[in-house]
């Protein structure tokens, strides 16, 4: 009874080790300085890396990168910016899910995808100064200093 | 009072384009998109113009905008919208219709001209067959799919395959009814 009380607990554990670090997205181009910033490792944005949940985007002078999400959300993140994906859940079967986005600093142009359309403001992008419900539509959000 | 707002000027005049904005654009099909500013206590305003810029310090104020180089720059840089293929199968099998064979091509050529792409492939049944009969025969159709790409050097780390038998019919049928429309692997490329 012990034992398979261990061995339910370690495949919860399994399971949500495997959510926390599923794949969300993946970077299509990088130029200029720009790394992924996942707890305390620095991830290379080379054109195919893997985003997942918490990562934060990090841009140098010079630098862009461009994302595509799992939801068909896309992002172009500008120069000296530092963008975090806080929080992104996405069931691909119902297409529905919830995406919350952190722009620190900086600029990202944003075409949203299916998880706006699934809810009102289940995709939010949040700045120093405001918090965004997006209603499905392209913008840009620039966070100054 | 004077000595509290003094920092805010300073950081507006060293800042220059430090600025906290939304623009807004026409969505890429034509449409009309919003963007709602929360002020987080159940109030909103809705932001519907497009070309439009939206200052988010303090009260949002809207005025008509046209994007500035940096911002075009910007736009310029988002990835290509995914591109849907759908891939038509001969009755109870893994082989393509003749007509399918070209747009194969595409497919191919989409993925390879994309920067990191990377493809989700989902197989369909019609509704002829026992339901995990189709389950596999949907599964075999992706994969199919998947060791064409494969076999064309296309990185199968970025390619996903999944059967989801009779489920999402594209035409409506009764079961067991035999509908070629319905027998195909739709490809979604990012």
């Amino acid at each position: 009874m012990k034992r398979e009380w261990i061995a339910a607990l370690c495949a919860l554990a399994c399971a949500s080790y495997s959510a926390s670090a599923a794949e969300i997205g993946r970077v299509k181009r990088s130029t200029g300085i720009a790394t992924i910033e996942r707890g305390k490792a620095k991830v290379p944005t080379a054109p195919g890396t893997q985003l997942q949940t918490g990562d934060v985007l990090v841009t140098g002078k010079d630098g862009q990168i461009a994302l595509t999400f799992i939801d068909d959300t896309r992002f172009a993140v500008g120069p000296n910016s530092r963008v975090a994906l806080s929080q992104f859940a996405y069931d691909r079967t119902r297409q529905t899910g919830s995406f919350l986005t952190d722009v620190n600093r900086g600029s990202v142009a944003v075409v949203s995808g299916q998880i706006a359309k699934s809810g009102r403001d289940a995709m939010k992008v949040r700045t120093p100064t405001a918090l965004l419900g997006v209603r499905g539509t392209r913008f840009i959000v620039e966070a100054g200093k | 009072m004077i000595r509290a707002f003094a920092p805010l000027v300073v950081a507006a005049l060293l800042g220059g384009c430090a600025t906290n904005a939304l623009v807004l654009l026409p969505s890429e099909d034509g449409g009309q998109g919003a963007v709602a500013v929360l002020d987080g206590k159940g109030g909103e305003t809705v932001v519907s113009q497009p070309n439009s810029r939206t200052s988010l310090r303090g009260r949002p104020t809207t005025a008509a905008y046209k994007v500035k180089p940096a911002e075009q720059a910007l736009l310029d840089g988002l990835p290509p919208k995914s591109a849907r293929f759908t891939l038509y199968f001969k009755e109870g099998t893994t082989d393509l219709t003749p007509e399918s064979q070209p747009r194969l091509e595409e497919l191919l050529a989409e993925v390879r001209n994309r920067p990191g792409a990377e493809a989700q492939v989902t197989g369909y049944t019609d509704t002829l067959g026992s339901d995990d009969d189709n389950d596999r025969l949907s599964q075999r159709r992706a994969e199919e799919v998947v060791e064409v790409l494969a076999a064309q050097g296309i990185d199968t780390g970025l390619l996903t395959a999944v059967g989801r038998g009779e489920r999402s019919l594209l035409v409506k049928t009764g079961d067991g009814v035999r509908e070629p429309a319905n027998r195909r692997v739709e490809v979604i490329v990012r």
